[in-house]
């Protein structure tokens, strides 16, 4: 019953903090991935030109003005504003991007897994996804056709984490002129990086109230847009798992009481044949101590075990989300640690009480 | 049998409050000297006393006023702890419940009277294992009481009451759960303790055949002890 009991405290404690740190971490991942802290975008066209259907059929949002990228810089805490052109036609993504742009970018040059990354100076060159690579038999040297033909000079590595996986990169003004609507000095994404990560929700708000029609989407937005699962922090995480613990040692507490009132004639017994009140405590806080430890690992084990499983639900949203539950050997150790303690207190309490036994009046409990 | 008193008991008397104003006298004024070595039975009726007598003498419990003297020491101003040696070192009781650990097996039964001793672990199981061939239940040692009859359960609790080298064993119905057979054989083996060893028993008992066995019968009615029992009592207790 008692090891029952720690089970289910530290297994929760366990699987909300690792789940919490799991959700946080792949909520962030994506944006960290591309260097960016907030994706700008319009939900509302900001001049009434082009065609609709060019807007649904291929691209993500509506495109604004480059320009608009320097007055976005100019809001406090904006470091960068990068722009992104992301163009979608079937199945699919061909995005523009700014190659001098090598700290936050759709893609990084660190993702170049063979030949090189683009340069401000490159034409019809492009550098393609790995998995799209290989799906097409497409090598360095290769041409791929995208509203024109593109060179491969680059193949790259993206997660699937990565909110702005393309199957094609090309230079910003070559996808701009290349492109049959030929958005010329337009885009429709910006990335910003701001100069705080405590501030980028300031930020995001300061950004839509200066431009009204324009959205912006940070980590704790993807969090949210994600379905299915409990969104819980993990200082929230703590919090309840301490009040379950608490409320363990409390049941486990009752429990050994009720135990050493089940074992009253043993424990008169064992004072009659010369235990001191010391050897009572010691045994009854040693059995407690057994339990917890017990209760402490299965519960440190089936915690993973649930973490594991309440990430692997929302792998599919934000992608690959298992394979941020880390064993966090900290974490073990306290939950661990928790169940150890609460056996010793709950053994202390019961057994001093048990000590107090006259042994005469002891024995004679049936 | 010695000239030496180990027991004294000078106007002992146990007083139970049961609510607020009722009193139960369950000792009442009793004195006794108890030589060393004697083997000493009580009789009496159910309610009599006898137990809390036992439990004075044993320092399980506290008197209410007299005094107990125990091998020279009077262990009715005794401490909690101090009572604790005395029960350790100098007491060994048998119940009539056996009371054996249900979740230890026989062995370690005997072996738990000696675990808050100072006496290393290996030496303690030799002892232990001595002490069950002494009550010949040494090919029983792994097994839990409720896999031992009654009359081997006692003999495991005679065994765990002899760990100590007790000076005096207790008896508290020894043989109240046992068949005539089981009951005798646990009373000889009571009886050559005392005897080898110099062992001082008190019994309490109801069973007849207890006169083969014992140095002096003595009768216990409403808390007092009396040294004659009317001959119909006696049957009427046996």
């Amino acid at each position: 019953m008692n090891i029952a009991g720690f089970i289910i405290a530290i297994s929760t404690l366990i699987t909300l903090v690792m789940a919490a740190r799991g959700w946080e971490t792949c909520t962030t991942v994506p944006l960290n991935d591309i260097g960016t802290d907030i994706i700008l975008f319009y939900t509302a066209p900001i001049n009434p030109s082009g065609s609709g259907c060019y807007i649904v059929n291929h691209l993500f949002s509506y495109p604004f003005n480059q320009s608009l990228l320097t007055e976005f810089e100019s809001v406090p805490e904006v470091e960068r504003a990068v722009p992104i052109l992301m163009h979608r036609m079937r199945a699919m993504v061909f995005t523009g991007i700014d190659p001098s742009e090598t700290e936050t970018n759709a893609v990084l040059p660190s993702s170049v897994i063979e030949g090189r990354y683009l340069t401000p100076d490159d034409g019809h060159v492009a550098i393609i996804d790995k998995e799209y690579a290989v799906l097409n038999n497409l090598t360095l040297g290769s041409t791929v056709n995208y509203a024109a033909d593109f060179e491969v000079v680059g193949i790259v590595e993206v997660s699937a984490t990565n909110i702005m996986k393309s199957h094609i990169y090309v230079n910003l003004p070559v996808v701009q002129e290349s492109l049959p609507e030929k958005p010329i000095g337009l885009v429709n994404m910006a990335l910003i990086r701001t100069d705080s990560p405590d501030k980028v929700k300031q930020t995001a708000a300061a950004l839509e109230e200066r431009w009204p029609d324009a959205r912006t989407l940070t980590g704790s937005d993807l969090a949210e847009t994600a379905s299915g699962v409990i969104q819980i922090n993990e200082e929230t995480a703590w919090s309840v798992s301490i009040a379950l613990v608490i409320f363990t040692i409390l049941f486990t507490i009752k429990s050994q009481l009720g135990n050493v009132a089940e074992r009253t004639r043993e424990i008169g017994i064992l004072k009659a044949i010369g235990w001191s009140n010391g050897n009572v405590v010691n045994q009854i806080v040693a059995e407690s101590l057994i339990q917890g430890a017990i209760g402490g690992m299965l519960g440190c084990a089936l915690g993973y075990v649930f973490a594991s499983y309440v990430l692997s639900t929302i792998g599919g949203e934000i992608g690959g989300a298992l394979k941020f539950v880390t064993v966090d050997p900290l974490l073990l150790s306290a939950g661990f640690g928790i169940a150890l303690v609460s056996g010793i207190a709950a053994g202390l309490f019961s057994s001093l009480r048990a000590a107090r036994l006259v042994p005469a009046e002891a024995i004679r409990t049936v | 049998m010695s000239n030496k008193n180990i027991i004294e008991l000078s106007n002992l008397t146990k007083i139970y409050q049961r609510g607020n104003v009722d009193e139960v006298k369950a000792v009442d004024d009793v004195c006794l000297e108890v030589p060393e070595g004697e083997f000493l039975t009580i009789l009496g009726p159910s309610g009599s006393g006898k137990t809390t007598l036992l439990n004075l003498i044993g320092g399980l419990d506290k008197p209410t006023g007299g005094t107990v003297i125990l091998d020279g020491q009077d262990i009715s101003r005794l401490s909690e702890s101090e009572l604790v040696r005395v029960r350790r070192e100098k007491v060994g009781f048998v119940f009539q419940a056996f009371n054996l650990i249900p979740t230890f097996s026989a062995l370690e039964n005997v072996e738990a009277a000696l675990a808050p001793t100072d006496i290393p672990k290996n030496e303690r199981l030799e002892r232990s294992n001595e002490l069950l061939r002494l009550v010949g239940l040494e090919h029983r040692a792994d097994h839990l009481p409720s896999e031992l009859s009654a009359g081997e359960q006692q003999r495991v609790a005679i065994a765990r009451a002899f760990a100590n080298k007790p000076r005096v064993l207790l008896l508290d119905e020894p043989t109240g759960n046992l068949d005539t057979r089981s009951g005798k054989e646990v009373l000889r083996i009571c009886h050559q303790a005392s005897r080898e060893r110099g062992q001082t028993v008190v019994a309490v008992t109801h069973a007849g055949y207890v006169k083969e066995y014992t140095d002096r019968l003595l009768f216990m009615r409403d808390g007092k002890l009396f040294s004659q029992i009317p001959q119909e009592e006696f049957e009427e207790q046996v």
